[in-house]
C-alpha cells in the first residue's frame, strides 16, 4: 500500500506508537511517549487527552471496558489500538521511512 | 518547599481546567490533575523544584491554549448536531469574538514588552486584592460552620459603673434565660479551659471545653460516633464523661471505632469517652480536644460572670428584637435574684446585649483591620488599571494607522472597538489567571506571618466565592482600562482619523489631559497610601517606646502546671523547688515564679474589694481592682521598680503573713497615696491583707491598655485559697546575651515529678512582640503596598512626561533654536511634572484626611490627622516624582534643534 502523504499530528503519532506494544492507561502514554523519544516530546493533560479524545473519535484507539483492577482507580481508563489504529501507525511509519530514506539518499548525493 | 510548590501548580493547573467545555473536562480530564500532582511530586523528589515550576508551567500553558480550541470545537460539535432552536446568531457571534480573541492575541504576542508588563502590573493588583479577599471572605464573609449559624448569638452584660464594660454569664444569669428568655429557641453555658491530660507518652496540658448539655441543641450538631451529653450528665457527682473532637480521636486513639467506653484521665479525674464529635467541627474555635459537660449550679445566684454564652433565637425573631427584649428583661432581675438590689444595678449602669455569635468570634478590631486591609490592596489595584490605562492609551495611539486603515475599507466603531475590548479581556485574563497564582501563594504567606491568634484562621480558604471574585475584578479591570480607547474613539475620532490619515502630529489636548488626569489619579491614591502607612509606622514607635513598666530582655519564660486537685502549699513548694534549681544553673541571675505573665493581659483575678480603712457606705459602689499572684524575687527578676515599703520575700509566703503589694496607681486611687500599712481583700472570708510596698505602673493587662489599679498577693498565704496554683510561669533572668535551654528547664522538672508537662516557653520580648503582631502586621502591608503604589504611581508619571516630552521633540526644537537655554527647557518640562503632582498631592490629601479617620481603632498614640505623616507623605512624593522627572527633562533639554527639526 503506498504511504498517505498527509501527515498524521505529532501527538497523534506518538499515542498510537506507544499504544502498539499493548493496552495503556493515560499516564502511562504520558510516561511512555517521554521514554521513547528520550524527553524530547512531553505530552501535557489537556493536549493529551484532547488527542486521546480525537483518536477515539476516529476510530484509532477504543477504551477498554471492564478491565477492572480492584487495586487501581477505576476511573483510570485503558485504551488499545483498533485496526484502524494499527493502519494509521503503519501508514504514518511508512510515510516517515520514505522521508527519511529520500533525506539520506539526498544528504549521500550532495555529501558525494 | 517543593510540597507547597506542587499544591500551588496543582491548584493553579485545577482552576484553569474549570474553564475547559464540561463535556470534554468530565468525559477525559477527570483523572488529570491527580496525574499532574503524581508526575509533579515525581519531579520534585527526583529533580528539585526547577523541574516542577517548570512541568508546571508548561502544563498549565498546556491547558490555557487549549482552552479556545476546545470551546471552538464544542460549539461546532452542538451545532453540527443540528440543534434547531439554540439559534446559530449565538454560535456565530461566539465565534466572531473568537476570532477577535484570537486575533488580539497574536496582536499581543507580536509586543511581548507592552504584553508582559500590562499583564504584570495586572496580576500584582489582582493578586495582592484576590489574596485580603479570600481572608476576608473566610474570617468575616463566610457564615460560621454551623447549621443556620445566622441564628447563633451570644448573650452579654454591661456595668460600666463598676469598671466592667462586657461581663458574660453567671449560673444564676444562665437560669434566669433558660426560664424566662423566651426569645431564645435554646441557650447553653461555656467555658474552656487547660486542664492536665495524662495516659499519652508525655503529660500533656490540652484544653477542654466545658458545655451544658444544651449545646448540641444550640449548634445543632450531633456526635459522629456515641452519644450527646444529657442533663443527667450534668448533674453534680454524676459519673465524668467526655466527648472527643474527631481530631483528638484520630490522633490520640488512631481513629478506633471502639474508643467508646474507653478512659482518659483529665486533671486527675478518670473520665470516660462517650461520644466522638463530627469531622471538620470546633467550638468555639480549633482549641479544645475534648468536651466535658457543664455543670450549672441550680441554686447559682448572681455573682461569678465567668461562663460564656452561646444561643439560638427562636424562629421568627430577629437580632434587634431580641437585644430590645433582653433589655426589658433586666428589669426583672431584683425579682429573680433576692439579694440583688435595682439600685445596685443603677449604679452599674448595668444593660444586656445580644450579639451575633459571628461578630463575637471575629471581634471588632479584627474586622476593621481587615476591611481597611482591603481597602488598601484596593487602591493598589486601581492604581495598577490606571497604569494599564495609560499603556492602553499609548497603544491605540501607536496603532492609529492601522485604524485609519480600517477604518477606510469600512469597518465601524462597532469592529473596532470590539477588537480594543478583545485585547482588554485577553490582558485582563491572563493578569487575572497570574494574580490568582501570586493569590494562592499570598495566602499562605498571609496566613504564615500574620497574626497568629487570627479567628477563624484554618477556614480561609480559596473557594469558589473567590475564583468568581477573580474572575470579577479581571472583567472589571478590563473595562476600567478598555474603556479609554473606546471613548476614545466614540462620536467623531474615526472620521477624524480618516482625515488626518493617522500621522503621528495629531497631539489632542484632551488626550493628554485624559492621561494627566490618570496619573494625577495614581499619585492621589497612592498619597493615601503613604499617609496610611505613615500613620501605622507612628503608631508602632509609638508603642514600641512605650515603657511596659519592666525590663522584658534576658528573661525566659517556662510554664509548669501541677494541674488542678493538688493542695496550695504543696504546688507552691513544688513550683519554688524548680525555681530553685533552675536559679542554680549556671549564667541565670535570678528566677520568680508567677501564674500569668505581665503584658499578656490574662487576668481572671479581681474584682471588687473591701478596704479596711473605708467601710463601703450603703448603696455605693465598691472599689474595683485586679491582682496576680507573685513569688519571691518578682520585682527583681523583671525589674518593676520598688517606690516605697518593702518588696515580698520568701518568709511572707512560707510563713502565711497577708501581705500585698500595689501599684501607684492603686495606691493613689483608692488609697490617698498612703497605702503601705492599710487593709484590703478580695473575698470576705479572709482576713485583710496589709499592703506593705508600692511599685511603679507596669502594663501588666497589655500593652494598649490603660493602665489600672493593680495589685500584687504573694503566692500562697497559709491557707489563702486567692491565687490559682494549678499553673505557674518561671520567669528566668539570665546574665544579659546569655540564654539557657527549655531542655534544662525540662530535665529539672521531669526529674521532680516526671508527670508534669511544660505548657509553653517563650522570651519575654517575643511575648511582647505577639502583642505588636497585629500592629506589625498591618503596618508591614501597608508599607508595601505604598511602596507598590509609589513605584507604579512614578512609572506612570515617567511614562506620561517622557511621552509628552518625545512629542514634543519638534516644538523643544525650534525653541532651543530660537534661544532657550537647556534650564529653560528642563524648567518646562518640570512644570507640566510639577502640575500633575499638585493635583495628584492636593486630591491625595484631601482623600488621606477623610479615609485615615477609619483606622481610627488601629492607631496608638498618635492622632488620624498626625501633622507629621500628613507633611512626610507628600514630600515623598514630590520627591518621587522629581525623580521620575529627572530622565524625560534631561533628555528633553538635549534636544538638538537640528535633530529635531530633521526628524519631521
Amino acid at each position: 500500500m503506498a504511504p498517505s502523504h498527509r501527515p498524521l499530528k505529532p501527538a497523534w503519532f506518538h499515542i498510537l506508537l506507544a499504544l502498539a506494544d499493548g493496552a495503556q492507561h493515560g499516564f502511562a502514554i504520558r510516561d511512555r511517549v517521554e521514554h521513547v523519544t528520550e524527553g524530547q516530546v512531553r505530552l501535557w493533560p489537556a493536549t493529551l487527552y484532547g488527542a486521546i479524545r480525537d483518536l477515539v473519535e476516529a476510530g484509532a484507539i477504543r477504551a477498554l471496558e471492564g478491565d477492572d483492577d480492584p487495586d487501581e482507580d477505576q476511573r483510570r481508563r485503558y485504551y488499545e489500538l483498533t485496526p484502524e489504529g494499527r493502519r494509521m501507525l503503519r501508514a504514518e511509519a511508512d510515510r516517515l521511512q520514505v522521508l527519511a530514506d529520500a533525506a539520506r539518499a539526498g544528504s549521500r548525493v550532495a555529501g558525494a | 518547599m517543593t510540597d507547597g510548590l506542587v499544591r500551588t501548580w496543582t491548584g493553579a493547573f485545577r482552576a484553569l481546567l474549570r474553564l475547559l467545555p464540561e463535556a470534554f473536562r468530565h468525559e477525559w480530564l477527570s483523572r488529570a490533575d491527580a496525574e499532574l500532582e503524581e508526575l509533579l511530586e515525581r519531579l520534585a523528589a527526583e529533580r528539585g523544584w526547577w523541574a516542577v515550576t517548570w512541568a508546571g508551567w508548561c502544563a498549565c500553558w498546556d491547558v490555557a491554549r487549549a482552552i479556545p480550541r476546545e470551546w471552538q470545537a464544542a460549539l461546532r460539535r452542538r451545532h453540527g448536531r443540528g440543534a434547531r432552536g439554540g439559534g446559530p446568531g449565538m454560535g456565530e457571534g461566539i465565534m466572531n469574538w473568537l476570532r477577535e480573541l484570537r486575533l488580539a492575541a497574536r496582536g499581543l504576542l507580536k509586543r511581548p514588552g507592552y504584553a508582559a508588563t500590562a499583564s504584570l502590573t495586572l496580576s500584582l493588583g489582582i493578586g495582592a486584592t484576590v489574596a485580603i479577599f479570600t481572608v476576608v471572605n473566610g474570617v468575616l464573609l463566610r457564615p460560621l460552620p454551623y447549621p443556620d449559624s445566622d441564628g447563633l448569638v451570644v448573650l452579654e452584660h454591661h456595668a460600666p459603673g463598676l469598671n466592667l464594660p462586657t461581663l458574660n454569664n453567671s449560673p444564676g444569669t444562665l437560669r434566669f434565660y433558660w426560664q424566662e428568655g423566651d426569645f431564645l429557641e435554646s441557650l447553653a453555658g461555656y467555658g474552656s479551659g487547660e486542664r492536665n491530660l495524662i495516659g499519652g507518652e508525655r503529660p500533656e496540658r490540652v484544653e477542654i471545653l466545658a458545655a451544658t448539655p444544651s449545646i448540641f441543641q444550640v449548634l445543632r450538631v450531633q456526635p459522629a460516633l456515641g452519644r450527646p451529653f444529657n442533663e443527667a450528665d450534668a448533674e453534680e457527682g454524676a459519673p465524668p464523661v467526655a466527648i472527643l473532637t474527631h481530631q483528638a480521636w484520630t490522633t490520640r486513639f488512631g481513629g478506633d471505632p471502639g474508643v467508646l467506653g474507653r478512659t482518659l484521665e483529665i486533671d486527675g479525674t478518670v473520665t470516660e469517652v462517650v461520644g466522638v464529635l463530627p469531622q471538620g467541627f470546633a467550638f468555639p474555635d480549633q482549641g479544645p480536644m475534648a468536651m466535658v459537660p457543664l455543670h450549672v449550679d441550680p441554686e447559682g445566684t448572681f455573682g461569678q460572670f465567668g461562663t460564656q454564652s452561646v444561643a439560638r433565637l427562636a424562629p421568627g425573631v430577629t437580632l434587634e428584637q431580641a437585644d430590645r427584649r433582653i433589655g426589658e428583661l433586666q428589669a426583672r432581675f431584683p425579682d429573680f435574684f433576692p439579694n440583688l438590689e435595682q439600685t445596685f444595678l443603677d449604679q452599674a449602669g448595668w444593660s444586656a446585649s445580644v450579639k451575633s455569635l459571628q461578630t463575637h468570634v471575629v471581634g471588632d478590631a479584627v474586622a476593621s483591620t481587615l476591611w481597611i486591609v482591603l481597602g488598601t490592596v484596593a487602591f493598589v489595584f486601581l492604581i495598577a488599571c490606571a497604569n494599564v490605562a495609560n499603556l492602553f492609551l499609548v497603544r491605540a495611539e501607536s496603532r492609529q494607522k492601522e485604524l485609519a486603515i480600517r477604518a477606510a475599507m469600512g469597518a465601524g466603531y462597532g469592529s473596532i472597538a470590539s477588537g480594543f475590548l478583545a485585547e482588554a479581556m485577553l490582558l485582563g485574563a491572563v493578569g487575572g489567571l497570574a494574580g490568582m497564582m501570586l493569590a494562592w501563594g499570598g495566602v499562605d504567606l498571609l496566613l504564615a506571618s500574620g497574626p497568629q491568634d487570627l479567628p477563624r484562621m484554618h477556614e480561609v480558604a480559596v473557594d469558589g466565592a473567590t475564583l468568581a471574585f477573580a474572575g470579577l475584578l479581571s472583567v472589571l479591570a478590563a473595562l476600567l482600562f478598555g474603556a479609554f480607547p473606546l471613548v476614545r474613539y466614540a462620536g467623531g475620532a474615526l472620521a477624524s482619523l480618516l482625515r488626518d490619515g493617522g500621522r503621528a502630529n495629531t497631539v489632542g489636548r484632551e488626550r493628554h489631559r485624559t492621561r494627566n488626569a490618570l496619573v494625577a489619579g495614581q499619585l492621589a491614591l497612592a498619597l493615601i497610601l503613604v499617609v496610611g502607612s505613615g500613620l501605622m509606622f507612628r503608631s508602632f514607635q509609638a508603642m514600641r517606646s512605650l515603657d511596659p513598666g519592666f525590663d522584658p530582655d534576658d528573661i525566659l519564660t517556662v510554664g509548669v502546671s501541677l494541674g488542678d486537685g493538688v493542695p496550695n502549699a504543696e504546688a507552691a513548694a513544688f513550683y519554688q523547688q524548680v525555681a530553685d534549681r533552675v536559679a542554680a544553673l549556671p549564667g541565670v541571675t535570678s528566677v520568680a515564679l508567677t501564674p500569668s505573665l505581665p503584658a499578656e493581659g490574662n487576668y481572671t483575678n479581681g474584682g471588687s474589694f473591701r478596704i479596711e480603712s473605708k467601710p463601703r457606705e450603703e448603696g455605693t459602689l465598691p472599689p474595683v481592682a485586679m491582682y496576680k499572684a507573685i513569688g519571691a524575687d518578682y520585682l527583681k527578676t523583671v525589674r518593676q521598680p520598688l517606690l516605697q515599703g518593702r518588696d515580698l520575700t520568701r518568709e511572707d509566703w512560707e510563713s502565711g503573713t497577708p501581705v500585698a503589694l500595689v501599684n501607684q496607681t492603686f495606691a493613689d486611687r483608692y488609697l490617698d497615696g498612703d497605702a503601705i500599712g492599710q487593709g484590703i481583700k478580695w473575698d470576705e472570708e479572709h482576713a485583710f491583707a496589709t499592703v506593705v510596698g508600692v511599685v511603679a505602673d507596669a502594663r501588666e493587662r497589655g500593652l494598649r491598655e490603660d493602665i489600672e489599679p493593680f495589685a500584687y498577693l504573694p503566692m500562697v498565704v497559709g491557707d489563702w485559697g486567692y491565687p490559682e496554683m494549678d499553673r505557674a510561669m518561671v520567669m528566668v533572668r539570665t546574665e544579659p546575651g546569655r540564654t539557657i535551654p527549655v531542655s534544662a528547664v525540662r530535665d529539672i522538672v521531669a526529674q521532680l515529678n516526671p508527670s508534669v508537662p511544660l505548657t509553653s516557653s517563650r522570651t519575654m520580648d517575643e511575648v511582647i512582640a505577639e502583642e505588636m503582631a497585629g500592629l506589625s502586621f498591618t503596618m508591614i502591608l501597608l508599607g508595601i503596598a505604598s511602596v507598590v503604589a509609589l513605584f507604579l504611581g512614578a512609572i506612570g508619571l515617567f511614562g506620561v512626561i517622557s511621552y509628552v516630552v518625545a512629542q514634543r521633540t519638534r516644538e523643544i526644537g525650534v525653541r532651543v533654536a530660537l534661544g532657550a537655554r537647556g534650564e529653560d527647557i528642563r524648567g518646562m518640562v518640570f512644570t507640566q511634572s510639577a502640575r500633575v503632582a499638585l493635583v495628584g498631592v492636593t486630591l491625595g490629601l484631601a482623600g488621606a484626611a477623610a479615609l485615615t479617620r477609619l483606622m481610627g481603632t488601629l492607631l496608638y498614640g498618635v492622632s488620624a490627622l498626625d501633622p507629621l505623616s500628613f507633611v512626610a507623605a507628600p514630600a515623598l512624593l514630590v520627591a518621587v516624582a522629581v525623580l521620575a522627572t529627572w530622565l524625560p527633562a534631561r533628555r528633553a533639554a538635549r534636544v538638538s534643534p537640528m535633530v529635531a527639526l530633521q526628524a519631521e
